[in-house]
């Protein structure tokens, strides 16, 4: 049984964890790094592997969508769309123009970023499911507008995207590749909490929870949210230019249809909208359930209808919502035992 | 007194209901002027038009500091220094009661958003000063020890003073309270005048308050202005204004006595 004591212990240490990323971050960080630059060698066999490196993309593209649903408030339907933008941008790039990935990646990214600008549009006028069906309007004529076009492999897919190259070092092994990916989820997500805890951040709330007060604060609703628009669309495009290059460098339009978007919602819903560890803890747990499920892909909806359906009944606000529920109680109940024991001595 | 606000031929119609028509008002530099009237008779609608919520028909102007703004966006009067609270708050539910209050200091963030990024050196010391600011607000307003509580758990009371802060923390040279004492006790409406009172002497702001409270109103208030069917009918001390026929008629009809109006008016 724990003690009193303990229990405060605990509370402290999972205060001061929240806390410190917060106010002391680069210690943190620097650890995590440590213990994740070492991962592989826990690692039993390539195809988990690769299932590794299929998880650090999903951070950055699931940390992505939660900027701007789980922080502005904007729904955007069309997430994979732009990493389907991203992905193909990268690939025409490095096969067609002969650029190295090390160029490829932060160009596509780039050009992506401005095509969230222009799906950020409709936002200023539009809200909840009309915005909804805008972006989704647009993330569908992307995907078929990819499969008619001869030049990007219509429905056939686009292979032989090179593998990122180092000094003649060709990172084709997913071992290898997991330490191009991992950096990138890891500074994704560390940039997404800076913005998290700073006004930027604070703006997106205000602008979630109320436009109207929010202009009547100073601030131009209309710029932040097409800041948080090619912000995400900044992570998506990185994270389709990192799936792209990655073995077999093979991509195809189907990669990026619907079904594809509602598994990256259900990251960032099931994880919990606007929490940055939720969207990370999300993408882990949905993308090993979508591979575990591959099998009996015919039911894989019914599995995720049922994660939707349980989330909402029991965790509406996302596994994150619940930790900080949980921290918030226990904080609370340690504060409580606290006074109680004062009162009795 | 120079004048900080004036309006002339402010008029706004929705359809064919006239909401106000041709209002006209200076509101001089530290004044608290107060704006009275039954329900649906404009008030909302001029501290709209004003803020920049609703376009303001042809033919309306408003300076502030001798400068147009007639029609500019919200956020751009937000930034002259014009700050305002909601008849119904509107206040950040799910964030905390000191991040309401942050958002609110927003333009006086010096970092610039690509620093907010990557979270540098100077912008924790950034927040952490801003931080510190807000807190004292938060002890000005009675509110500190809620700092960290998510403000949808707040009483309506204190969400009143929440939004009241928030707008304090814009640094505003005008503030316009709407309705600040709607559904407070009474006990908190005269924490409400006090606090209203030392905005004016201790931060020398000039304020226009929209209230029922004729208690508040007449014990604040340097001016009074009394609209009616989006007309003014009256204006001027708290004291003339209460016994202006055109006023009691306003509130009460021509049926009612002069000694029960009066009753009526300095009950609450």
């Amino acid at each position: 049984m724990k003690t009193n004591e303990d229990q405060t212990a605990t509370a402290r240490g999972a205060q001061s964890a929240l806390g410190s990323v917060a106010s002391d971050p680069g210690y943190r960080w620097g650890a995590a790094f440590v213990v994740l630059l070492a991962l592989p060698l826990g690692v039993a066999n390539g195809y988990q592997q690769y299932l590794v490196d299929l998880i650090m993309i999903n951070i950055v593209l699931a940390v992505g969508l939660n900027i701007v649903k789980g922080f502005a408030g904007q729904v955007n339907v069309g997430h994979v769309a732009l990493a389907a933008i991203g992905a193909y941008t990268s690939a025409v790039l490095s096969t067609k123009f002969g650029l190295p990935f090390w160029v490829a990646l932060p160009f596509a990214t780039m050009a992506t970023g401005l095509v969230g600008a222009i799906v950020g549009v409709p936002s200023f006028r539009l809200e909840g499911a009309y915005l909804a069906l805008a972006t989704l309007g647009l993330a569908e004529s992307v995907r078929i507008f990819i499969a008619v076009t001869d030049y990007l492999g219509a429905s056939v897919g686009y292979g032989d995207i090179p593998p990122p190259i180092i000094a003649g070092w060709r990172l084709d092994s997913y071992a290898a590749y997991y330490y191009v990916v991992m950096p990138v989820a890891v500074i994704g997500t560390y940039i997404a909490f800076s913005i998290l805890h700073s006004d930027v951040g604070r703006v997106f709330k205000a602008i979630r929870e109320d436009t109207l007060a929010a202009a009547a604060s100073g601030i131009n609703v209309r710029k932040y949210k097409l800041l948080a628009f090619v912000i995400s669309a900044l992570y998506a495009g990185c994270a389709g230019s990192l799936a792209a290059h990655m073995a077999p460098g093979f991509i195809h339009p189907d990669d990026y249809n619907l079904t594809r978007m509602v598994i990256v919602i259900l990251m960032v819903v099931a994880g919990g909208l606007g929490h940055v560890w939720g969207g990370v803890i999300g993408a882990v747990l949905i993308t090993l359930v979508a591979e575990w499920t591959r099998s009996y892909y015919q039911y894989e909806f019914i599995i995720f209808g049922l994660i939707v359906v349980l989330t909402m009944m029991y965790m509406p606000r996302g596994i994150g919502g619940y930790i900080d529920r949980r921290v918030a109680i226990r904080r609370f109940m340690a504060l409580r035992t606290g006074k109680a024991a004062a009162k009795a001595t | 007194m120079s004048a900080l606000l004036e309006l002339s031929g402010l008029s706004k119609r929705f359809g064919g209901l006239v909401a106000l028509s041709n209002v006209a008002m200076t509101v001089g530099e530290g004044e608290v002027r107060g704006i009275i009237g039954p329900n649906g008779s404009g008030k909302s609608t001029l501290f709209n038009l004003v803020t920049g919520v609703y376009p303001a028909d042809p033919g309306s102007l408003v300076q502030f500091r001798g400068e147009d703004i007639t029609n500019r966006e919200p956020h751009e009067i937000a930034r002259r220094g014009l700050a305002r609270t909601f008849q119904l708050l509107r206040i950040f539910a799910e964030m905390t009661v000191i991040e309401n209050l942050l958002v609110g200091c927003h333009r006086q963030v010096e970092y610039p958003v690509a620093a907010a990024l990557f979270g540098n050196a100077r912008v924790r010391a950034a927040e952490r000063r801003l931080r510190d600011e807000m807190l004292d607000l938060l002890d000005f307003i009675g509110l500190v020890d809620f700092a960290e509580m998510p403000a949808g758990e707040l009483s309506i009371g204190q969400r009143r003073l929440l939004a009241l802060g928030r707008a304090m923390a814009m640094k505003p040279t005008l503030l316009m309270l709407d309705e600040p004492a709607a559904g407070l006790s009474p006990v908190n409406v005269d924490k409400l005048l006090e606090t209203v009172l030392a905005l004016k002497t201790r931060y020398g702001l000039t304020v226009i308050l929209v209230e029922h409270v004729m208690k508040l109103v007449m014990a604040s208030c340097d001016v009074v202005t009394v609209l009616d069917h989006g007309e003014k009918i009256a204006e001027g001390s708290p004291g003339a204004v209460r016994d202006d026929h055109r006023v009691i008629e306003a509130y009460l009809g021509k049926e009612m006595k002069d000694a029960e109006v009066r009753a009526f008016l300095r009950s609450d």
